[in-house]
């Protein structure tokens, strides 16, 4: 018998569990109708993480296509711009060392690669600066958009910085009220199992049992579904990325009104490095190091000397982190999404734009019946294990490229036995060449582009010796796009407002929907 | 520089105003700002758009009078050739609370019209402005609220001029907003009643047919650049 699959079951109530379900919802909605559920199970006693304020664009569109207001957004989750990210220390160490990595693409990026060009005139501007605005607005402390530019659109590419605390109850509201998401608080007991090893149905303390035909394992790092009921093996990956202890903190400003950066400052330390976000009420500040590198009376003493005097009387977090993934992320009637999936250090964000990616997958593959289920669910296998390598590969990517000495921590992350062989062999492609579109950057929707590796190469102080003959013929066009970088840069830092002023504006008068 | 005070029969018994169009007195304005009860008075001359207010973000009606200058002036400078938008007639006054105000430091004050009678009543010439601001402040947030519904209904959307003028410049006009007619065929039955009985749907298709002044208007524009080059 070919049952169709229409009882969609979230278990888990954080960022991955509701983007799923609102995702998942507004895809199927016309199924609605006929008999097609979304329920979300989530348990009253145990909280979610309520960690990870930064994005990636995409959740622009993500947002958009369920149905949210930006401006209620704004208003409701303590939101603000994040139009990329500065990483200081990285390179030297020393007190000027900084780059940024920044969302706006290279200018011209899709007609011409201007690092080479960069490489051999770059009269010493920043590869960043030459080719793109962004690191300019970031510095002037600048909005990426103005009050008269339309939600979701924007003058120069954006994410957002949003307090977790509330944005998981934000899309709550929106999925149960506007979405039809069935929402059921109830501590998921036992996982029922069929006779083939599907799910059949979890029993709940409150709730009794609850049927399903898909399970999306959103339960964070216990990993319920996948984990602890399939069995689905952990793929650790600490020898790569060291770091597996975070202290977080939420350090109010000096006064309300004080300057608020719209990107990530990441800035290195001994033993790893600490993320400083700034949304408008307050900043999220927070060190993640490796504990086999620093104890943690140091690294608290690292994170005290960043934050300054003001973080006396305020409560620091302690979370553990493990940094790897499931072996698989789909098996029998089960996908994990979010922390069950995996983890990796938030050095580039990458965790909430993978969830984004997943609910996307999982929606726009939602499989028809049970037949089909395993082809679209090694499909699935597929796509998000070649993202989770590509994104172990560029967060090493920043480590490997430091010069620091200063402490075992940047010692070892040099050590060739750590780098995973795919980035050892793009390093050296690149010694030679610069990456560009068609350097395996190949697949639909790539987590980090071509341009992300350039900003952060040539950030880092990578140079790639290429041979100066190769680009005869589009001086004139790289000299054009140079010059059409400076004339944008210029007229944006004209028209754009301060951050924070953008912000207050839009909780006063809203941004319009067109 | 303003200087706006609230208006007083006593303090102000004297006080004269130039009350008609002038270039130099600040009607020569390319984009005023209009309510939805001047639209019939406005749609015989003007295209009306909407547009979004810099600081706020927030739309607002308003009719396009030229192209960097209000092409209605009478060729002295001194005379609107066709209705005159109340935002412009109420100059140089303003309301505070439920006060009527005024600026002094306004170019228009100094000669003109009385503003009061002998006995401290208003003059009729006062008592237009009083009748300009009756209809414009209630008019403003008719106004808005025609707006909310249009956008609630997604029938705004940009529009983008592109024109060319016979001395061979071109003006491309960016950053307004007309009614979206794809949206407007396609709405439901129920919706459409709806907007006829509180009268919208007569003001959007005043707000369509307005479009065809552009064209009007830039001839007037043509017929400028050829008087001043003649
Ligand atoms: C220190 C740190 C910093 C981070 N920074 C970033 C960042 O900047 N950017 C980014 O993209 N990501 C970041 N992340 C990752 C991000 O926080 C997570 O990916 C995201 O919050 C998703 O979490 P989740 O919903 O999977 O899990 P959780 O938020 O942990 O939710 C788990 C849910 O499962 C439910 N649950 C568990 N067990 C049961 C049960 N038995 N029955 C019923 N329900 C159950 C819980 O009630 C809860 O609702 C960071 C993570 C950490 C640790």
């Amino acid at each position: 018998m070919v049952r169709p699959i229409q009882n969609i079951v979230i278990v888990g109530g954080g960022t991955a569990g509701w983007l799923a379900a609102g995702v998942i919802a507004a895809r199927h909605q016309g199924r609605m109708k006929t008999g097609f559920t979304v329920t979300l199970v989530e348990s009253p006693n145990i909280g979610i993480i309520g960690v990870g304020e930064g994005t990636w664009p995409t959740m622009r569109s993500t947002l958009e296509k369920i149905g949210v207001s930006e401006t209620a957004f704004f208003r409701e989750c303590d939101t603000a711009f994040k139009q990329g990210a500065s990483f200081a220390r990285w390179t030297t160490g020393a007190a000027n060392d900084a780059y940024y990595h920044p969302l706006m693409l290279p200018q011209g990026f899709t007609q011409l690669n201007l690092v080479p060009h960069w490489l051999r005139s770059g009269r010493g501007r920043s590869f960043c600066d030459a080719v793109c605005p962004q690191g300019q607005l970031c510095d002037d402390g600048l909005a990426p958009k103005m009050i008269t530019t339309p939600e979701y659109q924007a003058v120069a590419n954006y994410a957002y910085h949003l307090d977790a605390g509330k944005f998981a109850p934000f899309l709550q509201r929106h999925c149960t009220e506007k979405l039809g998401v069935r929402h059921v608080q109830a501590d998921v007991l036992t996982v029922n199992r069929a006779e083939n090893g599907d799910i059949a149905s979890l029993t709940t303390r409150q709730a009794g049992d609850i049927p399903g035909d898909l399970f999306v394992d959103c339960s964070g790092f216990s990993a319920l579904l996948l984990g602890k009921t399939l069995g689905v093996p952990f793929k650790d990956c600490s020898d790569v990325l060291f770091c597996d202890t975070a202290l977080a903190v939420q350090v109010p400003y000096e006064t309300p009104d004080a300057p608020m950066a719209s990107h990530t400052i990441s800035t290195a330390q001994k033993a790893g490095w600490i993320w400083d976000i700034g949304l408008p009420t307050r900043r999220g500040i927070g060190y993640v190091y490796s504990s086999r590198h620093s104890s943690e009376e140091a690294a608290q003493e690292e994170l005290a000397r960043y934050v300054g005097p003001a973080i006396k009387g305020l409560s620091v977090r302690k979370i553990p982190i493990r940094s790897g993934h499931r072996e698989t992320f789909w098996k029998n009637n089960c996908v994990a999404v979010g922390l069950a999936a995996g983890f990796l250090e938030p050095l580039e964000a990458s965790a909430i734009v993978l969830v984004e990616l997943s609910a996307k997958l999982i929606a726009e593959q939602m499989p028809a019946n049970r037949e089909v289920m395993d082809i679209v669910a090694a499909r699935f296998n597929d796509v998000t294990s070649y993202r989770w390598g590509r994104i172990v590969d560029f967060l090493k990517l920043h480590y490997v490229l430091t010069k620091r000495t200063d402490s075992r921590f940047w010692i070892d992350n040099v050590d060739p036995v750590s780098v995973p062989d795919r980035l050892k062999n793009l390093l050296l492609l690149w010694k030679y060449r610069s990456p560009w579109f068609f350097d395996e950057f190949d697949r639909l929707e790539e987590v980090f582009p071509a341009a992300s590796y350039q900003y952060v190469l040539y950030g880092m102080g990578f140079r790639s010796e290429v041979d100066p003959s190769d680009s005869d013929g589009t001086d004139a066009i790289a000299a054009r796009l140079v010059e059409e970088n400076a004339a944008v840069t210029r007229r944006m830092r004209s028209q754009l407002p301060k951050n924070r002023d953008l912000i207050r504006k839009i909780h006063d008068f809203g941004l319009q929907p067109i | 520089m303003t200087n706006i005070v609230v208006l007083n029969s006593q303090t102000h018994r004297h006080l004269r105003v130039q009350a008609g169009a002038s270039a130099e007195l600040g009607d020569n304005q390319r984009f005023v700002h209009v309510a939805i009860s001047e639209f019939p008075a406005l749609v015989v001359h003007y295209p009306i758009f909407f547009a979004k207010d810099s600081e706020t973000g927030a739309f607002f009606a308003g009719a396009m009078l030229g192209f960097g200058e209000n092409l209605f002036l009478s060729a002295d400078g001194k005379g609107q050739d066709a209705y005159r938008p109340l935002n412009l007639q109420r100059q140089p006054f303003f309301v505070a609370g439920s006060d009527l105000a005024i600026d002094l430091d306004s170019p228009r004050v100094g000669r003109g019209e009385a503003l009061f009678q002998e006995s401290g009543e208003p003059t009729p010439y006062l008592q237009t402005i009083v009748a300009a601001f009756r209809e414009l402040r209630p008019g403003f947030e008719m106004t808005k609220v025609f707006i909310d519904t249009l956008l609630k209904l997604k029938l705004i959307e940009p529009i983008t001029v592109d024109l060319g003028f016979d001395d061979g410049s071109r003006l491309k006009l960016i950053d307004l907003y007309t009614i979206d007619r794809n949206t407007l065929q396609a709405l439901p039955d129920a919706t459409v009643l709806d907007l006829f009985r509180r009268g919208y749907l007569h003001l959007i298709y005043l707000m369509i047919a307005s479009l065809k002044q552009i064209p009007v208007l830039a001839q007037k524009k043509n017929r400028r650049l050829h008087e001043s080059a003649g």
